[in-house]
């Protein structure tokens, strides 16, 4: 096509496409302005007209700002210079939200779109304009209602978060973040899964999600499981969890509440465990508690009550009338009869031993401790515990009966040592007895030849000696008899000289004299004095033997009773032997040691433990001029003092 | 010197065994004294009374042996019964082995005793006549003249009058006449006689 043709074609066209134009602006709803190159406006349309207020004679010819308030009104030539010098577009191809100002000097909101008419020089601008002002109030509308469901999120006290179905975080609250411990720009974006689980829980809560998600599965209306804050520290989520859907009814994400409980489940955690700890240490100990209202009822009793009586926990606490006849050992009833009422009348603190008799007959022994308690509301009851003994009072008894077999194997073990002196001591009352009697069988064999005063004494000394032996014989079966301990209240001196038939014998078969020193205003000691004289007998034959093997020229033992500083009775054999060596010493009282060849080493441990049931010790000094001195303290008896 | 009737000396500390002891001996016609520990006993010793010692072994302060050994050391003769108890052998032994002539364990059976005691009296009655016969040896050995004591040492050597002669430079017959003094003096009725009287009279003690 030659230019010249071109040109013809144009200018044909243009007239036409000028016609067209104006039909497209005054039909267009949004206003239309075109300006030249100095902003001065060359058409106005009639949606323009009707927008500002201005028919197209009062604008046409004048600069556009005078459609604009302050401070555009002032740029806006400035705008126009900057771009035909520059380019630079701020406006153009772009369109922006600015101010219009009407013809009543009222402003309204519009949206501008500016073009350049093409080859055109100077350039000619076309702007389109819309009011947006029902749009902007509608969108504020929508800001508020959305600022407003915003604060009501924040407001709720539990976690709510929105994912959509990728599992993105699309909402967040104020106190989910407060929870996870993010702040909420930084999370709303982030992967929920990824960014706020657990590892090991990533892949089961997201499965689980997936097929909210997809619908295979209803949300569950309650779950717990943990969540990850940014600190790294674990919380305990209970969720709810409903699904979105969308305009047209699909899944598009889930929305959950959640609630941190983990210091709930912590304290539910501790109080289970501390029940827990309750019933086992209830159950070890064979211990149960019970609890009643006064006068009869109700009451509650741990499981364990149930164990040590052997009752039907189904059964339920008994009322006291029927625990006595049911539980009770027929012999104990009265007796904790007796206590009850005293407790419950008296406010007598009950502590009490007595015996159950299960159904099944088994006897159990048990020790109850109970008091009387108010409660708030004023009424008394009963706060007990049952405690089963069986086993210990079973364990009580083997081990007393091993003491006292040690013991008694102790006792006729040093009376064993003692035996050639003890049989002496016997022997001698014997042999006087045969004498007497077989010099009267010859002196009344031969009529007249007996002496009267002769028969007599003889006579009287049979009985005499008679007696003397029994009475050895019976101090030595009472000493050596496999005995139940037996306190009394005793003399000191007493008991040392009871003591010396047994002691004197043998020391005299050693060449050693016993010396005696009573102090003379001792009090009385309570003991068992079988036990006592027991432990006496074996430090005096300790003496002796540390005597033998030093081969002392002393040979005296000091036999002293005394009150110690303390106002306890000391009884000391004080020896001129060998004494105690520093080894010696250290191993002094271990069962089993023993410097002696037939010693049993039982000696001194026995003696040890018979002291201390009697509430006394045993110890030992060096005698001042060499050897030993042993020696014990027995508590005087409160009240006893002479 | 005329003798006392023999004694049965009785130490024991236990008053009731003493006593029985007294009644039980004087029952049998035996003299009895009784001593509660040995040292009451020693105080009072006599070595020229006859008797014999009933000794309980076991006393306070000096005991039975000690005793025994005490009277040993004064070279008493007297005969110890000694009266043990239940477990007393070993020292039982150490008394047989110190002298002793007999021990008996109490209790025991008065014949028993009174056996033991009537062989001790026995015993102490021949050392004493033995210690009187030495006593009566040596008085008349202590009449010889210098040449008889040597004339018996010689005979009781067994030499012949010889041979005696020979040795003292003496004829034969005034061996004979100092022999036939010897034999008179000593009161000896044959050779045999004179060797037993020159034996005891070398032996210890007394």
């Amino acid at each position: 096509m030659s230019p010249r043709a071109r040109t013809e074609r144009s200018d044909a066209a243009a007239s036409v496409a000028e016609l067209e134009l104006r039909a497209v602006l005054d039909a267009a709803v949004d206003a239309v302005i075109v300006i030249d190159s100095h902003g001065i406006i060359e058409s106005f349309s009639k949606a323009a007209q009707k927008l500002f207020g201005y028919d197209s004679g009062d604008v046409v010819g004048r600069n556009v700002q005078m459609l604009m308030p302050e401070p555009f009104r002032s740029q806006h030539d400035g705008y126009l210079h900057s771009y035909l010098r520059t380019g630079e577009q701020r406006i153009i191809g772009k369109g922006r939200e600015v101010v219009a100002q009407r013809r009543d000097g009222s402003l309204f909101p519009v949206f501008l779109s500016v073009g350049r008419v093409a080859k055109i020089d100077p350039p000619r601008f076309v702007g389109l304009i819309s009011d947006i002002t029902d749009r902007k109030r509608v969108v504020e509308a929508l800001r508020r209602e959305r600022d407003r469901a915003q604060a009501y999120l924040d407001l709720a006290e539990v976690m709510l978060l929105a994912l959509d179905s990728n599992g993105t975080i699309s909402l967040v609250n104020r106190k989910g973040c407060e929870i996870l411990g993010w702040p909420e720009d930084e999370l709303v974006g982030r992967n929920w899964f990824a960014t706020c689980l657990p590892p090991e829980l990533r892949a089961e809560v997201q499965a689980m999600f997936q097929r909210f998600f997809s619908g295979t599965a209803s949300p569950t209306q309650y779950a717990e499981h943990e969540v990850l804050t940014r600190g790294g520290e674990r919380k305990l989520i209970a969720w709810r969890n409903v699904v979105l859907r969308d305009e047209r009814g699909l899944i598009s994400g889930t929305l959950s509440s959640g609630e941190d409980v983990t210091d709930q489940r912590r304290a539910i955690e501790a109080l289970q465990k501390s029940e827990q700890l309750l019933r086992d240490a209830q159950s070890i100990a064979n211990l149960g508690n019970y609890e009643m209202r006064l006068p009869d009822g109700p009451s509650s009793w741990s499981m364990q009550m149930h164990s040590i009586l052997g009752t039907d926990p189904a059964g339920g606490p008994l009322p006291i009338r029927e625990y006595l006849a049911r539980c009770v050992h027929a012999d104990d009833r009265d007796k904790l009869a007796a206590a009850w009422e005293r407790l419950t009348s008296d406010d007598a603190p009950l502590d009490i031993e007595y015996r159950i008799q299960r159904p099944d007959g088994s006897i159990r022994n048990v020790h109850s401790i109970a008091r009387l308690a108010q409660d708030p509301e004023g009424s008394a009851h009963v706060v007990g515990t049952l405690h089963d003994m069986t086993e210990r009072k079973h364990t009580q008894e083997e081990v007393r009966q091993t003491q006292q077999r040690l013991t008694q194997f102790a006792r006729l073990s040093t009376m064993g040592e003692m035996a050639a002196g003890l049989a002496h001591e016997i022997n001698q009352p014997l042999t006087a007895i045969a004498n007497y009697s077989q010099a009267l069988q010859r002196l009344l064999a031969t009529p007249g030849a007996a002496d009267p005063a002769d028969v007599e004494l003889a006579l009287s000394q049979i009985s005499a000696q008679a007696l003397r032996a029994g009475e050895v014989i019976r101090r030595l079966r009472s000493f050596v008899k496999n005995r139940e301990a037996r306190t009394e209240l005793i003399d000191p001196g007493r008991l040392i000289e009871e003591l010396l038939v047994f002691a004197e014998p043998d020391a005299r078969m050693n060449d050693i004299r016993i010396r005696v020193e009573c102090a003379g205003n001792l009090p009385p000691v309570t003991c068992d004095p079988v036990q006592i004289q027991q432990v006496l007998l074996n430090l005096i034959r300790n003496a002796i033997d540390a005597t033998n093997e030093a081969g002392s020229v002393n040979r005296e033992i000091g036999l002293r009773a005394s009150l110690d500083e303390s106002g306890a009775v000391e009884v000391s054999v004080e020896d001129h032997g060998i004494g105690i060596s520093p080894e010696v010493a250290e191993n002094l009282g271990n069962p089993f040691y023993t410097t002696k060849s037939a010693g049993t080493g039982l000696g001194i441990a026995i003696s040890r433990s018979i002291l201390r049931a009697h509430g006394g010790r045993l110890a030992h000094r060096p005698t001042p001029d060499g050897g030993a001195t042993v020696f014990f303290t027995l508590p005087a008896t409160p009240g006893s003092e002479k | 010197m005329k003798e006392k009737p023999a004694t049965v000396f009785v130490v024991d500390d236990d008053e009731a065994v003493r006593t029985s002891l007294r009644l039980l001996l004087k029952s049998v016609g035996l003299p009895v004294e009784t001593y509660a520990a040995a040292q009451e006993f020693l105080d009072q010793f006599d070595p020229d009374r006859a008797g014999c010692l009933v000794l309980d072994i076991r006393m306070p302060g000096i005991s039975g042996l000690e005793l025994q050994q005490h009277l040993n050391d004064r070279h008493s003769i007297m005969p110890i019964v000694f009266i043990t108890g239940h477990g007393d052998v070993p020292m039982a032994v150490e008394a047989m082995q110190a002298g002793a002539v007999d021990f008996i364990q109490k209790p025991f059976r008065d014949q028993d005793l009174i056996d033991r005691i009537n062989r001790a009296l026995e015993k102490d009655r021949e050392m004493r006549s033995q210690l009187r016969e030495r006593d009566e040896i040596r008085r008349r050995m202590s009449q010889l003249t210098p040449r008889e004591r040597e004339v018996l040492e010689l005979v009781t050597q067994g030499k012949a009058n010889k041979v005696i002669a020979g040795d003292l430079n003496v004829s034969q017959r005034t061996v004979e006449i100092h022999r036939a003094r010897v034999m008179e003096k000593m009161g000896a009725n044959s050779l045999a006689h004179l060797v037993r009287m020159v034996i005891e009279a070398h032996r210890e003690g007394g």
